[in-house]
């Protein structure tokens, strides 16, 4: 440690410790407030341009707030659009398919990950990290060659399959860590009480891993609400078209109606919002252990 | 039912104490657990590489995909490709766009975690605030992004304006020469969270008492910045640089959303350009041999990710 100065032992004492934290505090408080605003104007923007009368986008200089408040743009892209409430039925169903999938495959795996000391099982972690590598449009094209010749193509299962490819490997690592950390004690207690292996597993310790399973199942959700790379090449049925992909149409469809695409966007948006402001322990927890314990 | 998950074995039902009960399923049973998931990753994810591996050696297109048979090529797709002027301009849109905006979302996601390592009321809700923008679906930010940066009324141009930095519009995603950067701008936006994340992770692993020493011992935070933070994290911050150069490498969404690969193929990255021939000039086998190339890229920055981290724990 060359580099730090040598001491200098005349300095001023620091000031009390607390009146110190509470300015510093405060004045972080402050600073931090207005970097996320800034940070977060574009998402700001977006909900204010759902808001407006289609001649009020077009203001010069621009109106930052909307007024009057403005529903048109939810009523005619949204509420009356039956393309996009179809298209918000077949996210939800591809959706919570693929969570149901990636729940169902990812705990046992996990598990026995964490507990069960399998012969290469580091490499079944490392290939599964691996697999995050792999560009959903590489995966794209032979999926849908295989897909044609199941006869899959423009169904959702093959979007819930395809979607799964992302969803699962991360499930598995980000589940791993919680199984590890239930004590041992507890399975080794009730397998003496003559329950079975999986007998321990589904009644003892996924009830102890729940936090875990929720913040997987929220991910899967979340990613696959706004997948949009399988959605776009795998099918090309309009019934089944997932809400990104109808989103996209729209773009070019609306030309200068900002208004009404952005109400579509917010729409879009929403879930994301509001899962991630009821769950938000859940999933920041869940996210920042994954990221660190890899 | 659920006894024959691990009652493989013909052994005593009673077994001996040690490894209590988890002895049991050390045995051929636990893999049980492991396969369905790993049967999963077998057909969804490792066939499909190597279908694309055959696809990209015999010639794939709309009437030999039609007819079932597929000639072999040899390397005649790759070739193909090299020769393209179209891919070798997607190869270096590609690093344009990866390094401009890795360069630019690692310091300012550093900037932020700097920030936000330190203690203060509101700290977490702010954090978590940020995360929220990354959440967003891709087609989200993109269209968000694409309305910003209009040319006729988007709110880019008004500040810029307003402020005296551009006198009359600017068509920012319509033009060749600043498409690129607008799919730049929007990508950075979405990666600073990420970056910010886990570079704060790596803070908060660096112990408090080393910043009190140094302290102590009269260095400023300019020098505890330089002497302790900096080597401390360049472990943490080659990791998720690495990271970021192998998910901003194959961005795909975002750029497809706001530009589609144009005007005249300034935004098409390799992403782009695989996607392109596959599924909208259907000749599948050069697709695949552009998603192998593409594949191998990425491969290799895997490897230098574990190489490098695997030389950072040695040291």
């Amino acid at each position: 440690m060359a580099a730090v100065a040598p001491s200098r032992y005349t300095r001023p004492a620091p000031p009390p410790a607390r009146a110190r934290w509470r300015r510093d505090g405060w004045g972080s408080t402050a600073i931090g407030t207005v970097l996320v605003l800034l940070y977060l104007f574009p998402v700001f923007w977006m909900v204010s341009t759902s808001l407006k009368s289609q001649a009020d986008i077009f203001a010069d200089p621009p109106k930052i707030f909307p007024s009057p408040v403005d529903f048109g743009a939810y009523r005619e892209a949204v509420i009356d659009n039956p393309a996009v409430l179809r298209a918000i039925r077949s996210s939800l169903i591809v959706s919570l398919g693929t969570m149901a999938l990636t729940v169902v495959l990812a705990a046992p795996a996990a598990y026995a990950l964490a507990r069960l000391r399998l012969r290469g099982g580091s490499l079944v972690v490392l290939l599964l990290l691996i697999t995050q590598l792999l560009p959903s449009i590489v995966i794209a094209g032979p999926l849908f060659v295989v897909f044609s010749d199941l006869g899959l193509v423009n169904s959702y299962p093959a979007l819930i399959l395809a979607d799964a490819t992302i969803t699962l490997p991360f499930a598995v690592i980000i589940l791993r860590p919680f199984f590890l950390s239930v004590p041992r004690e507890l399975e080794a207690a009730a397998q003496v009480d003559g329950s079975s292996g999986f007998g321990a597993f589904w009644g003892i310790v996924l009830p102890l891993v729940r936090p875990g399973l929720i913040t997987v199942a929220v991910f899967a959700f979340l990613f696959t609400w706004g997948e949009f790379v399988f959605a776009l090449s795998l099918n090309v049925n309009e019934d089944i078209q997932p809400i990104t992909v109808a989103l996209n149409k729209f773009i070019g469809q609306y030309g200068t109606q900002w208004n009404n695409l952005m109400a579509v966007a917010t729409t879009v948006a929403l879930p994301i919002i509001a899962v991630f402001a009821g769950l938000q322990r859940f999933v920041v927890g869940g996210l920042t252990s994954g990221a660190t314990k890899e | 039912m659920a006894r024959s998950l691990t009652q493989t074995g013909t052994g005593p039902l009673v077994r001996p104490s040690r490894g209590i009960g988890l002895g049991r399923l050390r045995g051929l049973g636990g893999y049980l657990y492991v396969i369905p998931a790993l049967a999963y990753i077998a057909l969804t994810m490792l066939y499909p590489v190597y279908e694309n591996l055959r696809m990209s050696v015999h010639d794939v297109n709309v009437r030999t995909f039609l007819a079932g048979d597929w000639p072999f090529v040899g390397l005649d797709n790759y070739r193909t490709l090299v020769d393209d002027p179209v891919f070798r301009k997607a190869l270096s849109v590609s690093l344009i766009f990866t390094g401009g905006s890795l360069l630019v979302q690692f310091t300012l996601g550093f900037a932020l975690a700097l920030f936000f390592v330190r203690p203060f009321p509101g700290n977490g809700l702010l954090r978590a605030l940020l995360l929220l923008a990354w959440m967003l679906p891709t087609v989200v930010s993109g269209s968000l992004f694409r309305w910003s940066l209009d040319g006729d009324y988007g709110i880019v141009n008004a500040g810029l304006e307003a402020v005296g930095l551009l006198d009359s519009g600017r068509f920012w995603l319509i033009d060749p020469d600043t498409a690129l950067l607008g799919t730049i701008i929007a990508n950075i936006w979405v990666g600073i969270p990420f970056n910010m994340v886990l570079l704060l992770a790596g803070l908060q692993n660096i112990p408090a008492t080393l910043y009190e020493a140094a302290s102590v011992d009269g260095a400023n935070a300019w020098q505890r910045f330089r002497s302790l933070t900096l080597p401390l994290m360049r472990p943490v911050a080659l990791s998720v640089l690495l990271l970021g150069l192998i998910y901003t490498f194959k961005v795909f969404d975002l750029i497809y959303v706001m530009t589609g690969g144009g005007p005249v193929d300034a935004t098409s990255v390799l992403p782009i350009y695989t996607y392109q021939l596959s599924f909208e000039f259907f000749r599948f086998g050069q697709g695949a041999a552009a998603a192998t190339l593409l594949l191998i890229g990425l491969v290799g920055f895997a490897i230098a990710y574990l190489w490098l981290s695997r030389r950072e724990e040695i040291a």
